[in-house]
C-alpha cells in the first residue's frame, strides 16, 4: 500500500507530469477567476486538451485544475462581491463585508489557507478511503455494481436541490440519452433513427460541455457588467495567517463536511459550503457577527469548497459512480482509456489512484501560494465581462467536443443540448443527475445483464450488499416524503436547518419555474418517455428491457411533473397567457410583443430568453461557418462580429482578441494532439 | 433596551406579539420584529402598528444576515443586546417534534438573553 504511495510520488518527479500538472493548476486558477464556470467548466475546457496524452499525464492536468478551481473563486466573491461560482457566493457574506472594512488581504489570506487545508484533508479522505474500501469494493459482484448505479443516479435525483420529481425525470432523461446508440449485450442499434452517427451513441463530453458549458454561457451573455469598483487590497497578510491558525477546529470540520457532501452524489460544492456555513453558525455561541465580516464564516465554507471535489472522487473512482458533475466528466475520460473504475481500479491502478492523490495535494498548495502571489494583477480578470469571454470560451469548448470523435455532428448535438441545458436551468430541473444518468445508462445496462445470467431468477435480490443498498435507496426516498410533508404543513416550526437560501439577484436559476415554460419542458419530458417506450417496442426482447424500464419510470416521473405543473400554474392576466410558439431550436426566439405593463420578473425572463436565444442562433451559425470554411476561418468571422454586436467591445478589443485566438488556434495542433474540423471550402 | 420577538403570521406568532406588548418594562421600550418563517415576506410595520396599537411609534423589523430562521432571531438578539426575546410555540407531539424538528428549540438553547416562551390562548389554537 505504502510503495505504491511513494512509487506515485516519485512518478511525478517526471518533468512531463510536473508541467501537466502546472499546466493545471495555473488554468484551474484563470478558470476559477472567471465567473460562472467553477469546477464543471475547469474539466469541461481542459479534457479536450488531454485527448492523445496518456492517462498519467491527462490526470495530472485535469486533477491540478479541480484542486484549484475553488481556491481563486473566492477573489472575485470578495474583492468585487460577485461570487466567481456559485459555492464562492458563501464567502461573499462575510468576505465581502470584510473587504469593505478596508481588511481584504485578511479576508483572502484566510479564504486561501483554508482552501489549502481544505484541499490538503481532501486528499487525506481520499487516501483513507481506499484501505477501507477496498476490501469492500473486492467484494461487490455485478448484483452490487448494479445496485450502486441506481443508487448513483436515485441519490443524484433525490439530493439534489429542490423538487425531488424534477430531479428523477431530470435522471430519466439522462439514462435515455444514454440508451441511444449500439445496446451492450445484443448488438441492436437503439433510437439511433438509422444515422450511421448516432449508432457510436452520443458522445459525454458533447453532452457534458452542452448540458453546463453552453448552457452557462447562453444564461450569463446577458448578464450585466460588473459596475462596482473593486475593493482595494488593503489590510495585511501576516494578521489573517495569524488568526487563521486559531480557527484550525473550524477549517477541519469544515473540509470533514465538504468530503461527506462530496461523497453523496449530486450534492455537489454549492451545497456542501452552505452546510459548513450552517454549522458554523450553529455552533457559534456570539452570532453577532455573521454576515458582517465573521472570520468563522470564511474559514469552514472555503475549506469545504475545496475538499468536495476531493470527496467527489472517493465514490468515482472506487465505485465508479460520479458524486458530481466534475467527477462525471473524468468518469468518462477514464473509460475513453479503457480504465474501469470500479474494483478493478483498486487492483490494477493503484498507482495511478495514488497519483491522484499526490497531485490533489500539491495542487492545493501550489495553487495557494500562487493566489497570494499573483491576486494583486490577477484580480483585475474578474472585472472582465462574461460576454467579451463568450466567444473565446465557445470556440474552445466546441474545438474540445470535437476532439472526442472528429465529426462535426457531435458539435450540433452540443449545441441543441445547449438549448435543453438552458431551459433546464431556467426551470429548476437538477442537471446533475441529467448527467450521472447519461454516463451511468450503459454500466447500469452491463452489470444488469450479468447479474440476471448469473443468478437464477431473483436470488440475486437476497444478497446481503444488495438488501443495503436496496436501504439505502429507499431511505432518501423517505426522507425526501418527510420533507414534503414538512414543507406542507411544518411552516412555523420548520427546524430543518439548511442555509441554502434564495439569494436576490440575477441569475437565472429556476427563474422561469412556475411558467409555461415549464409546464412545456414537463410536457416535452412526457412526449419523449411516451415516444422512447413507442420506438423500444421494436427491439428484440434482450435489447428493449433497459430502454423500456427506464421510459416507462420516466413517464410515471414526468407525468407527475406535469400534473403538479398544472396544479401550480398561476393565474395570470389573460395578456400574458396568450399561447407563444415554443422555438423549435432555441434559434428563433423572438420577442413578439413588447409588454409594458409587465413586471419586471416577466421582462427579465424575456430578455434572458431573447439573449440566449440569439446566443443560440450565433452558436448555429458558427457551426455552419466552420461546416463551410473550417475551425480557423469561421473562428475569425464570427469571434469579431460576435464581440462587436454582442458584447459591444472596442474594436481596438475584438481585434486583439480575434488574432490571438486565431494565432492560439493555428499554433495549437502543433503543440497538443489536437484536430481542427475541416470546411467544405478546404 | 429591546424586545425581540420571533414573528410569524400564526397563532403563535401573534400570542408572542401580545405577550411583548405585555411584557413590565420602560414604555416605549422598542420592539424588534424578526421574521422566523423562511420565505414569508417581511412584515410591513404600518400593518403591524394597525393590529397592535401598543407597537405604535416603537415597533422596528429586521431580518439577521443568516439563512436559517432560528440562527437569524438569536443574531439579532446579540446584536441588539435585547433584555428579552418572545416566541409563540405550537402544539407538537413527542413523535411530531422528532419528525419535524423546530425553530423553537433552537432559539431556546442558542439565545444568549432571558426567553419568554408563550402558547396562543387555547381558542385560537391550530
Amino acid at each position: 500500500m505504502t510503495d505504491a504511495a511513494f512509487s506515485a510520488l516519485a512518478s511525478l518527479a517526471d518533468p512531463s507530469l510536473l508541467v501537466m500538472l502546472a499546466v493545471g493548476v495555473v488554468a484551474g486558477l484563470v478558470i476559477g477567476l472567471i465567473p460562472g464556470l467553477g469546477g464543471t467548466g475547469a474539466v469541461a475546457i481542459l479534457l479536450p486538451v488531454t485527448f492523445g496524452m496518456e492517462p498519467e499525464q491527462a490526470l495530472a492536468m485535469l486533477i491540478g485544475a479541480l484542486a484549484v478551481v475553488h481556491t481563486s473563486d473566492t477573489v472575485a466573491a470578495v474583492l468585487l462581491g460577485a461570487p466567481g461560482s456559485a459555492s464562492a457566493s458563501v464567502t461573499m457574506l462575510d468576505g465581502y463585508s470584510m473587504a469593505r472594512q478596508g481588511q481584504a488581504k485578511r479576508a483572502l489570506s484566510l479564504a486561501f489557507l483554508s482552501s489549502m487545508a481544505g484541499g490538503l484533508i481532501g486528499a487525506v479522505g481520499l487516501t483513507v478511503a481506499i484501505p477501507l474500501a477496498r476490501p469492500l469494493v473486492l467484494s461487490f459482484g455485478s448484483p452490487e455494481l448494479f445496485m450502486l448505479t441506481i443508487l448513483g443516479v436515485s441519490l443524484a435525483a433525490v439530493l439534489s436541490r429542490g423538487n425531488v420529481v424534477k430531479g428523477l425525470t431530470a435522471g430519466f432523461l439522462g439514462l435515455l440519452l444514454g440508451l441511444v446508440g449500439t445496446s451492450p449485450t445484443t448488438a441492436e442499434e437503439r433510437f439511433s433513427f438509422g444515422s450511421l452517427f448516432l449508432s457510436d451513441g452520443v458522445s459525454l463530453v458533447a453532452v457534458a460541455l452542452g448540458i453546463f458549458g453552453l448552457a452557462e454561457i447562453a444564461s450569463r451573455v446577458g448578464q450585466r457588467r460588473v459596475t462596482e469598483r473593486p475593493v482595494e487590497l488593503t489590510g495585511g497578510w501576516g494578521s489573517g495567517i495569524r488568526e487563521w491558525l486559531t480557527h484550525w477546529t473550524q477549517v477541519v470540520r469544515g473540509a470533514l463536511i465538504g468530503i461527506w457532501a462530496g461523497v453523496l452524489p449530486g450534492v455537489g460544492a454549492t451545497a456542501g459550503t452552505w452546510l459548513a456555513y450552517g454549522q458554523a453558525v450553529a455552533t457559534a455561541k456570539d452570532k453577532r457577527k455573521f454576515g458582517k465580516g465573521d472570520p468563522r464564516g470564511i474559514v469552514g465554507p472555503e475549506s469545504a469548497n475545496n475538499s468536495v471535489e476531493a470527496g467527489d472522487l472517493i465514490p468515482t473512482f472506487l465505485f465508479g459512480i460520479p458524486g458530481g458533475v466534475p467527477s462525471a466528466m473524468l468518469l468518462g475520460m477514464l473509460l475513453t482509456y479503457g480504465i474501469q473504475p470500479g474494483p478493478a481500479i483498486v487492483t490494477e491502478h493503484l498507482d495511478l489512484m495514488y497519483l491522484i492523490i499526490w497531485a490533489f495535494a500539491i495542487a492545493s498548495v501550489v495553487g495557494a501560494f500562487l493566489c497570494f502571489m499573483a491576486t494583486p494583477s490577477l484580480a483585475k480578470l474578474t472585472k472582465v465581462p462574461f460576454a467579451v469571454l463568450g466567444p473565446g470560451l465557445l470556440v474552445v469548448m466546441l474545438l474540445g467536443a470535437y476532439q472526442e470523435g472528429g465529426q462535426l455532428g457531435d458539435l450540433w448535438v452540443m449545441v441543441v443540448l445547449g438549448v435543453v441545458g438552458f431551459f433546464l436551468k431556467a426551470t429548476g430541473m437538477p442537471r446533475a443527475p441529467f448527467l450521472i444518468g447519461f454516463v451511468l445508462a450503459i454500466p447500469m445496462e452491463r452489470y444488469y445483464y450479468l447479474t440476471t445470467s448469473l443468478y437464477d431468477g431473483a436470488g440475486w435480490m437476497a444478497r446481503p450488499g444488495v438488501l443495503v443498498f436496496a436501504a439505502l435507496l429507499v431511505g432518501p426516498l423517505l426522507w425526501a416524503l418527510v420533507k414534503k410533508v414538512r414543507g406542507a404543513y411544518g411552516a412555523v416550526d420548520d427546524g430543518h436547518r439548511s442555509e441554502l437560501e434564495e439569494l436576490p439577484g440575477e441569475d437565472l436559476e429556476g427563474s422561469m419555474a412556475g411558467t409555461r415554460w415549464s409546464f412545456t419542458v414537463a410536457l416535452v419530458a412526457v412526449l419523449l418517455f411516451v415516444g422512447a417506450l413507442w420506438v423500444s417496442g421494436s427491439f428484440s426482447e434482450e435489447a428493449q428491457l433497459m430502454p423500456r424500464l427506464v421510459s416507462f419510470c420516466g413517464l410515471v416521473a414526468a407525468g407527475t411533473l406535469l400534473w403538479q405543473e398544472r396544479r401550480n400554474a398561476r393565474p395570470r392576466p389573460p395578456a400574458a397567457a396568450e399561447p407563444e410558439p415554443l422555438p423549435s431550436s432555441g434559434s428563433t426566439v423572438v420577442a413578439s410583443r413588447v409588454d409594458t405593463a409587465a413586471d419586471p420578473r416577466v421582462e427579465a425572463r424575456r430578455r434572458d430568453l431573447v439573449i440566449a436565444g440569439r446566443t443560440f442562433a450565433a452558436m448555429a451559425t458558427f457551426l455552419v461557418l466552420v461546416a463551410l470554411g473550417g475551425y480557423l476561418a469561421a473562428t475569425l468571422v464570427f469571434v469579431p462580429v460576435f464581440l462587436l454586436y454582442a458584447a459591444r467591445a472596442r474594436p481596438r478589443t475584438a481585434v486583439v482578441y480575434t488574432l490571438v485566438l486565431g494565432l492560439v488556434l493555428l499554433s495549437l495542433p502543433s503543440l497538443l494532439p489536437v484536430d481542427l474540423p475541416m470546411g467544405w471550402l478546404q | 433596551m429591546t424586545i425581540v420577538v420571533a414573528f410569524a403570521d400564526t397563532a403563535p406568532g401573534h400570542a408572542a406579539v401580545t405577550a411583548a406588548l405585555a411584557a413590565p418594562g420602560e414604555p416605549g421600550e422598542p420592539v424588534v420584529l424578526v421574521p422566523a418563517v423562511r420565505g414569508e415576506p417581511v412584515p410591513d410595520s404600518a400593518e403591524l402598528e394597525a393590529r397592535w396599537p401598543g407597537l405604535a411609534g416603537r415597533v422596528q423589523v429586521e431580518r439577521g444576515d443568516l439563512g436559517d430562521p432560528s440562527d437569524a432571531v438569536v443574531q439579532v438578539a446579540q446584536r441588539r443586546g435585547a433584555r428579552l426575546l418572545v416566541l409563540g410555540l405550537r402544539h407538537r407531539s413527542p413523535v411530531g417534534k422528532m419528525v419535524f424538528g423546530s425553530t423553537a428549540q433552537r432559539i431556546l438553547l442558542d439565545a444568549t438573553c432571558p426567553v419568554l416562551a408563550v402558547k396562543p390562548p387555547p381558542d385560537e389554537r391550530d
